[in-house]
This record gives structure tokens, sequence and C-alpha cells, in this order.
């Protein structure tokens, strides 16, 4: 999958293509309106990521242009703003997604996966877990054929963890994952250790978890 | 008590006690001046007298007796005139006692020797004193009268007066003290008076609402802008820590640390999206075009919450009309404005406790939800406090960054819901929000 990224905070930009690069996309970068439509109208692009406070005007104004070069892209607004009314402008003039600054690159990614998912009519199998199998389009959990009941926050952690395989996740990230940006100032990440000891005990019950790794200090693990 | 109710109180309170001074005084004064006038035309009389004694002798008088006298018939007045054989010249007035016609009468009496060919008389004219007592009380009478009339007369000035005086205080105080909603946003016209003290007054107020509407918009543009700037900085640092931390030849103890950094960052992080938060509904960011049941939002939010329920397993009671609606509201800031408070509820309270969530209609426009736990509650002394911004509460060392209750707190604001907090050390808290219903 080919990604642009037009973002003028360079460190940021840098950070993003580092990460997307290990996730197997390939990354270019513009840091301006003008470098990003010039890249937009040589290039044909998966995904295109763009930050509303540009140095030559607002990221919005590019949308439309882009989207006349480049109709079939993903387009995914980052900003600090998160006002509704920028949200909205942004849906409106026909970007698929809005993800407010600060955000965590995994929340980036599974964005993305969603969104490609959606977009780009990837068939969705069922996908393996260990003994089980996930259906991440209808949210549910077989062991053998047989589904296995998981609360709607247990399962989000689950395929959470699963869609960042081999990755550590922070309690701190599962949390934002789930709860999101608005809830709370101050939650407890207890409630993922809680989430995570049901998730155990409930898929124990029919086969072993072993690909369900605590890092100590640091989270969990979804080993493949 | 107002202004000009204490001014009139004391205006007429004086203008009595002046009038009650008069007339008590009456009779004395009155005492005064008809002796005054009597002692007056007594000297009138006596110069009449020897007038006419030096026109047609004294026998006019005497008409050969030794000694002349006569008086009126009631004995007001007498005259009397008789040889003197004193050498001293006597020429007083002295209210004395005189037999006449075998009645003792209080005279008045002026006394006056004279040398007339070669012999001394004495004359003596007298008036009763009771004629003189005779204008005490119809003097007194009227005066009270007339003082009456011209107390009330002047009373009603006073009334017209003060209240066109006072008229610009009481149009200040309607237009720039009461009900007052924080920040100011119409600005009141100058109030049109003569009055300096009053012109000053209202000046003053109007620099002072425009100096501390100034101030808080510096604030909220501060609020709103350091917040938003921060976001960029933090994404930085996130996602090189998410970079870092995904790095598979880092060993333990750095992803640790670095875990821990995350940690850190995301409180910062929670912080600033707090305040700018804050900032967003302080300044009208949100359409207020919701309409929903309390009963139904508080189910919503207990779904969300309820596994921390669970954890310390409290009981949660929740008793709420199903059939309330409330309009013109926000639904995402009410789910955080009943999120944060249950949520404190929660976690202040003591394990195996309960919270209570009761609402009560009081009247037509007036809806109350009140939420109640039996937590470690809120001294006294932080009571007042406990809306403020940063203010950490000595509550053991699970306290929050100190922006739950003030986000309730602008929610609640912006949504004209008034929050009434009581609490009891380790009892636990009541928290009642007054909604008004359209």
């Amino acid at each position: 999958m080919k990604v642009l990224i037009v973002e003028d905070e360079k460190t940021l930009a840098y950070e993003m293509e580092d990460f997307l690069k290990k996730a197997f996309y390939i990354c270019d970068l513009a840091h301006n309106i003008s470098d990003g439509l010039e890249k937009i109208s040589a290039n044909s692009y998966d995904f295109i990521l763009l930050d509303l406070g540009l140095p030559d005007g607002d990221g919005l104004t590019l949308l439309p242009k882009a989207k006349k070069h480049n109709p079939d892209a993903a387009y995914i607004i980052l900003t600090a703003r998160g006002n509704l009314e920028d949200r909205i402008a942004g849906l409106d003039l026909g970007a698929d997604d809005y993800l407010p600054k600060p955000f965590s690159l995994l929340e980036l990614q599974s964005r993305m996966q969603a969104i490609a998912r959606r977009k780009f009519n990837l068939k969705e199998e069922l996908l393996p877990l260990g003994d089980f199998k996930l259906d991440l389009q209808k949210r549910l959990i077989f062991f053998n054929g047989q589904q296995i009941e998981l609360s709607r926050k247990e399962f989000d952690i689950l395929s959470y963890l699963f869609l960042h395989s081999n990755r550590v996740l922070t309690r701190m990230q599962l949390s934002e994952h789930i709860w999101g940006t608005f809830a709370d100032d101050d939650y407890d990440s207890n409630y993922i250790d809680a989430h995570i000891k049901n998730i155990r005990k409930k898929l124990n019950a029919w086969a072993a978890t072993n690909f369900l790794e605590t890092v100590r200090g640091v989270g969990y693990r979804i080993k493949k | 008590m107002k202004l000009s109710a204490k001014l009139i109180l004391f205006i007429t309170s004086s203008k009595l006690a002046v009038v009650l001074l008069f007339v008590i005084s009456l009779p004395f004064l009155v005492n005064g001046i008809v002796s005054e006038y009597i002692s007056y035309s007594l000297r009138l009389q006596q110069d009449k007298v020897i007038r006419i004694i030096h026109k047609n002798g004294i026998n006019y008088y005497l008409q050969g007796d030794n000694n002349y006298g006569s008086y009126t018939m009631l004995k007001e007045e007498y005259i009397a005139l008789e040889p003197s054989t004193a050498n001293t010249r006597i020429d007083t007035i002295k209210t004395a006692k005189r037999l006449v016609e075998r009645d003792t009468l209080n005279y008045r009496i002026l006394m006056h020797t004279f040398n007339y060919e070669g012999k001394n008389y004495l004359l003596e004219i007298g008036k009763t004193t009771s004629s003189i007592n005779q204008y005490n009380k119809p003097l007194q009478r009227l005066a009270l009268y007339v003082l009456m009339g011209l107390i009330a007369l002047s009373l009603l000035f006073d009334l017209l007066f003060t209240r066109a005086l006072i008229r610009p205080l009481g149009k200040i105080i309607k237009s720039k003290l009461i009900d007052r909603k924080f920040p100011f946003k119409n600005h009141p016209a100058p109030i049109r008076t003569s009055t300096y003290d009053f012109k000053y007054l209202d000046e003053s107020l109007i620099l002072l609402m425009e100096q501390i509407n100034e101030a808080f918009e510096k604030e909220r543009e501060f609020t709103a802008n350091a917040s938003h700037e921060l976001m960029t900085p933090i994404s930085i640092l996130q996602n090189k820590m998410e970079n870092l931390i995904g790095d598979e030849q880092l060993n333990e103890e750095a992803v640790v640390k670095i875990a821990d950094m995350m940690k850190t960052l995301d409180r910062l992080k929670k912080i600033s999206r707090s305040l700018l938060l804050i900032s967003r509904i302080e300044n009208e960011q949100f359409a207020k075009s919701d309409s929903l049941k309390p009963a139904a939002l508080i189910r919503e939010v207990l779904d969300e919450i309820s596994h921390r329920l669970e954890e310390k397993n409290l009981d949660i009671s929740v008793q709420l009309n199903d059939q309330v609606l409330l309009k013109g509201v926000n639904h995402d800031l009410l789910f955080q404005l009943f999120y944060n408070l249950i949520n404190n509820a929660i976690k202040y309270n003591v394990p195996a406790g309960n919270i209570t969530i009761t609402d009560q209609e009081i009247s037509q426009n007036s809806y109350l939800i009140t939420i109640q736990d039996t937590g470690i509650g809120i001294a006294a002394e932080e009571l007042p406090f406990i809306f403020d911004r940063f203010r950490k509460a000595n509550l053991k060392e699970n306290v929050g960054y100190g922006l739950g209750l003030s986000i309730v707190k602008s929610i609640a604001a912006y949504h004209n819901i008034t929050i009434k907090v009581s609490s009891t050390l380790q009892k636990g808290s009541t928290f009642k929000l007054y909604f008004k219903l359209k």
C-alpha cells in the first residue's frame, strides 16, 4: 500500500513514516500543500494522511483537488483541531476518517486497516488466533465453529491486540483505543488487566491462550 | 433595607422628633412670649396712667380719697394707686398673690413708685396669670395641626425627591449587578444621571466589567492556545515512543522505562485535552440541539463504567423517572458530566459501598437529579474549591488531575444546571443537579 503523508511538522512525519514502513507501507512525504498536490498529480496513492494546519494554507483546501487526481485513495485527516465543525467539514469534503492529534500510531494503523477492509473490499475471512478464529467484520470469535461470548470491550481489546500482533501494547494504548479520548481524565489502567483476565478465563475454557502474553511492567502482546 | 426606605425612615423620624420637641416645649415658649407681652402691655398702661396724672392731676384718680383701686369684673386686671411711705424707689414687674375681694389670685404685677408734687405714690397694675395660660392650649393645638400638615407635605416632597434622586442607583443595580452572568456578554449602556457620584459608580462598574471580560477572554484564549499548541509536540513524543517500544532489539528494562514515559506523556495529553475541552465548552463550540432522557443517559454511562463497580464490589441503585425529557442539550457533554460524577462516586467510594441516583420533579420547570455515595467524603474546607482547576483534594494517593470536576462545572454552566454539593467526611458526598426544563 502506498501512503502520502502531508504534514509540515517534519519530526512527526518521519515518525509516521518510520512506523508505517515497518508495517510494510510505502511512504512519500510532503510538507506543504503545493508539494502535496504535485506528488498527488504525479503518483497514485492508497492512503493520503492530511494535516490541516499547513504553512501555505488549510489542508482542507487540498482535499477536493486531490480527490480529482486520486479519487480512489482513502483520506485520513490528522489535526490538532478537534472541533466538531472541522470534523464535519473534513468528512463532508470526502475524507474517510478523522484523527485528532495527538494520536497513537497504532490507532492510525487500525483506522487504515479498517478503511482498507471497507474501501478496498478486502476479503475478510476467519483469521486464525491460536486455536481460535476471529471474524473482525462481524466481531465474533469461534472455537471449532462454536461461537464464544465475549463482551464488546473484551472483543475490542482482543482484536486490537490481534491487529498489532507481535507488538507490545501498553495498558494506556489499549485503554485509549477502547475508551477513546472523551471519557475521563484519569482512568485507572487496572481495568485493562481485569478485562484481559476475563478474556483469558473465557477462552481458556475452550483452549490454551499462550498467544496472549503479559509483558511485565509494560502491557500485553499477541504472539503469532 | 433599601437605601430609599432607609432615607425616608430617617427623615420621617427626625422630623417627628423635632416636632415632638417643639410641642413639648410649646407651653414654656407660650409662657415666655405671653409674659413678655404682658410686661410690655403693663408698661404701656403704666405710661398711660402716668401721662394722665401729669395731665389731669393725681386727683383724677384719687378724687379726694387717700387711695384708688379698680378692677375688672372677673378680677382679671386691677389697678391700685396709693401714697407710698417708703423712700426707696420701686420699679419692677413680678408675680405675686393679691387678695381682691376675698379672692386670692396670682397676678403678674407691675409696681412703680413715683413722685408727684412732693409726695411719693405707689402704682400697681396687675393681670391674672390664668389669663396668660388661657392662650396655651389652643396655641399648642393649632401649632400641632399646622406642623402635622407641614410634615405630611414635606414628607411627600422628600419621598418624591429621594425617589427621583436615587432612581439612577436602582438602575445601576438592576442593569449592572443583579443577575449578571459571567462573562458579561451584552455591554449595558451608561445610566443617564446628573449626580456625579452615580455617574462615577456607573462608569467604574462598566470599566470593571470590561476589564473582567478582557481578563477572562485572555485566559480563555491562553487555555485554548496553550492546550492546542501542546498537541503537536505531544504527538511527536508519543509517536517516537511508540516507534521505540516496538523495536525488537530493545532490552526489557528500556521497554519498561519507555512504557513509564508513555504513561507520563499520556497524563500530559489528558490534561491538555481536558483543558481544550473546557475552553471549547466555554467558547460554546458544542451544539445544544439534542433531546434526551436522563434515565437513558445514565444507563449509557453505567454500561460504560459498570466494570469499575464490580471491581470495587459497589452497589448502585438508580431510580429515575423514565418520562423526563431534557431538551436543547448536548448529549456528549451531559454524558461526560454524568460519567465524571459517577466515576468520582466510584473512585472515592469504600469497598462494598453504595451509590444512589434519584430524581425529583421540583416544579413545572425544575428537575433535580441527586447522586449520592458512601465514599470517603470531602472535608468542609475543601468543599468550596472542588470545582477549581488543578485543585487537588488531600485524598489518598488515588487523586485525579483536578480537571474532572472542572469539566463538570463548565458543562453545567453551559447547560444552566445548578450544582449543589454536600459532604461528610467518611460518610460520603451528595451532588445535586438542578435542571431547568423548558
